[in-house]
């Protein structure tokens, strides 16, 4: 079985990278199958970059290679010159898995590709395993209210891995050949164009998808003053701050803060979820996280089903004291 | 400018884990558990066009067209579009046709997008709230050969185009679009969707839908399922998430801190 992972533009080949590696590499050991590594655009072409590639790909199997995709039409960003790009490295290379790692880019391309392939295409993949040949898939459904195990009875098929699902693979010494894929794009295949981008600021200096505690809110924090105090609660900790889409929603933070199913799907040691009700569509975002804390007045809600600690409180009378002890702590730490 | 919006109906997501049920054969929801919905993205989508005609008033006229392909009971959702004042609504019956696939979801809506010529912007919520499947929208523009924006919360006309606001991982990014394009639809809190009004909603109740068949649309329909079966659903399987909480209690608002901050030492975490 030959599988074949495809690294898009990212600020960094990170984690989700290096989980999607280790969902392959299990495939890829119980059928001996060799795990390829494709970097197109930027990525490609930064030789840092593709060593990082490289190296996750010798990780993953013996026989692994790299493909490098870099053309200066893929400088910019545009989904149809990539989908284009891809389409002539995958006719040459014949995989029976191309999997794309847990990150929002990769939502856009994959299905696209897939309609081009006349493949089977899954997003969201949480299990990923061989059986006769055919390739068997569990992803959330219904909010993760159920997990659907579905089967690719014939490769190839294309399939999206959910972040914070799979155990990263750690990074290895680059090896491995090393191949130069040339493409050709027409300029009139282009459709759209970036004009502007946007970093959206956050409450605290942790990016929210690495950060190790995250202190979340919802619309029980009733505005954005609320928030203020999380932020505050989190900088303390040495956490992020997160948040549901009800709070995002109504305008209280900006949307890129948002976790759960259709937000940013996070794993800490610690999640303190505050003024959220624990819908399912929310809570399937913090399935990775060791050590949940709620914090609700409504001892019913469905937060504390998932929850291994809970304060049935209003936040606005229990965060500050929260503040005062993790100061207290803090303090006590340093001296 | 017409402007077409596809929606879909789905079991309501807000029902809780504990009132959730599989059906005998374990490939769905159990029936009957919960109602029927519009799918929420696709409310946000609608949203998106709602607002993108009355900005547009002064200068353009702009027609909105609500699509599902569904059985007669997915009327409802068109219903639910044209009490918020979509112009027309068309129901693609996929009746006594094998179980959907995105992909013939899609190709069905390319079909009757091409009937509806010339339309000039097609906006598909994200993802559905049941399946999550996140891909009608961008097979949809692959069938169309047009430009497609994902993840898109606003939108405006420009030269030749359309401005979209695209969510990004770590903000926002504004992209050009030629004309025509697809856009999928994320929420965000400019396009929180409106109620009706009772009185539309009244209109909506009684206003005749017209329904496509697969036959029509794509003539023969065998072609069209031959793509299906890539994929087969084996199971369901209900994860269990229970744990047990344990309760930080106290006099105080201090100690109930003190106690949490406590438990947290106690397990690692801090
Ligand atoms: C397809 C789909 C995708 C979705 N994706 C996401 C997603 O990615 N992320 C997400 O979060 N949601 C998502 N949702 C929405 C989700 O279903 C819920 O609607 C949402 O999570 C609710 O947010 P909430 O818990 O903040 O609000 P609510 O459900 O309104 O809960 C507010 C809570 O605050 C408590 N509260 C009120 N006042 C106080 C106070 N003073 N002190 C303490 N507690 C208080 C209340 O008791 C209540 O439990 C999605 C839904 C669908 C259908």
């Amino acid at each position: 079985m030959r599988l074949i992972l495809v690294v898009l533009p990212t600020p960094e080949i990170g984690r989700s990278e290096r989980e999607a590696i280790g969902a392959a590499r299990a495939l890829a050991t119980a059928f001996d199958g060799e795990v390829n590594v494709a970097l197109i655009g930027p990525v490609a072409e930064s030789i840092a970059a593709y060593r990082v590639g490289a190296s996750l790909a010798s990780e993953a199997s013996a026989n692994a290679r790299t493909f490098l995709i870099a053309h200066p039409m893929l400088r910019e960003y545009a989904p149809e010159l990539y989908v284009s790009a891809l389409e002539q490295l995958l006719a040459a290379v014949r995989p029976d898995v191309v999997l794309f790692p847990g990150r929002t880019i990769a939502l856009e391309i994959a299905p696209r590709l897939a309609y081009r392939l006349g493949t089977a295409m899954v997003t969201d993949a949480i299990g990923l395993r061989a059986e006769d040949g055919a390739v068997v898939i569990t992803k959330p459904v219904y909010g993760g209210k159920a997990h659907a195990v579905v089967v690719a009875p014939r490769p190839p098929v294309v399939v999206c891995v959910r972040p914070r699902a799979f155990d990263p693979i750690k990074e290895g010494i680059a090896e491995g050949g090393i191949r130069w894929i040339e493409v050709t794009l027409d300029p009139l295949l282009r459709r759209t164009r970036l004009l502007e981008r946007i970093q959206e600021e956050s409450a605290t200096d942790t990016a929210l998808e690495e950060a190790r505690i995250i202190v979340s809110g919802g619309r029980g924090m009733g505005g954005p003053e609320g928030f203020q105090l999380l932020g505050e609660l989190a900088r303390w900790l040495g956490g992020a701050v997160g948040a549901s889409r009800a709070a995002c929603d109504a305008g209280w933070v900006p949307a890129s803060w948002q976790i759960g199913q259709t937000g940013k799907k996070v794993a800490p040691d610690l999640y303190i979820a505050v003024g959220i009700s624990g819908a399912s569509q929310h809570v399937v975002g913090i399935s990775g996280a060791r050590c949940i804390v709620a914090i609700n007045k409504d001892s019913r809600a469905p937060i504390f089903k998932v929850a291994d600690l809970g304060i049935v409180e209003e936040y606005e009378r229990v965060v500050p004291a929260l503040i005062e002890e993790v100061k207290r702590l803090r303090g006590a730490e340093r001296a | 400018m017409r402007v077409v919006v596809c929606v879909t109906q789905i079991l309501d997501p807000e029902i809780p884990p504990s009132e959730f049920r599989l059906n005998a054969e374990r490939t769905a929801a159990a029936e009957g558990i919960g109602q029927q919905v519009i799918s929420i993205f696709d409310e946000n989508a609608l949203e998106v066009a709602l607002q993108l005609r009355e900005r547009m008033i002064e200068r353009e006229q702009v027609e909105i067209v609500a699509l599902t392909v569904g059985p007669s009971s997915s009327a409802d959702v068109l219903r639910k579009a044209l009490s918020l004042r979509a112009d027309r609504a068309i129901l693609i019956s996929s009746e006594g046709g094998p179980s959907l696939d995105g992909f013939v979801v899609a190709r069905l809506l390319a079909a009757a997008v091409g009937k509806l010529s010339p339309v000039d912007l097609v906006l598909c919520g994200r993802e559905t709230g049941d399946w999550h499947g996140g891909q009608v929208g961008s097979f949809l523009a692959e069938a169309l050969g047009w430009a497609c924006v994902n993840f898109v919360s606003r939108i405006e006309v420009s030269e030749g185009g359309f401005l979209m606001r695209r969510q990004s991982d770590e903000g926002w990014e504004i992209v050009w679009a030629m004309r025509p394009a697809v856009a999928t639809i994320t929420n965000d809190e400019a396009n929180v969707p409106r109620l009706p009004k009772v009185r539309d909603t009244m209109l909506a109740a009684r206003a005749p839908i017209p329904v496509w068949t697969i036959s029509e649309l794509v003539g023969d329909a065998a072609e069209l399922w031959g793509g299906s079966g890539r994929l087969r659903m084996r199971e369901l399987v209900i994860p269990s998430t229970s744990k047990a909480c344990e309760w930080i209690e106290g006099e105080t608002v201090q100690e109930k801190a003190a106690r949490l901050v406590r438990a947290l030492q106690e397990r690692r975490i801090l």
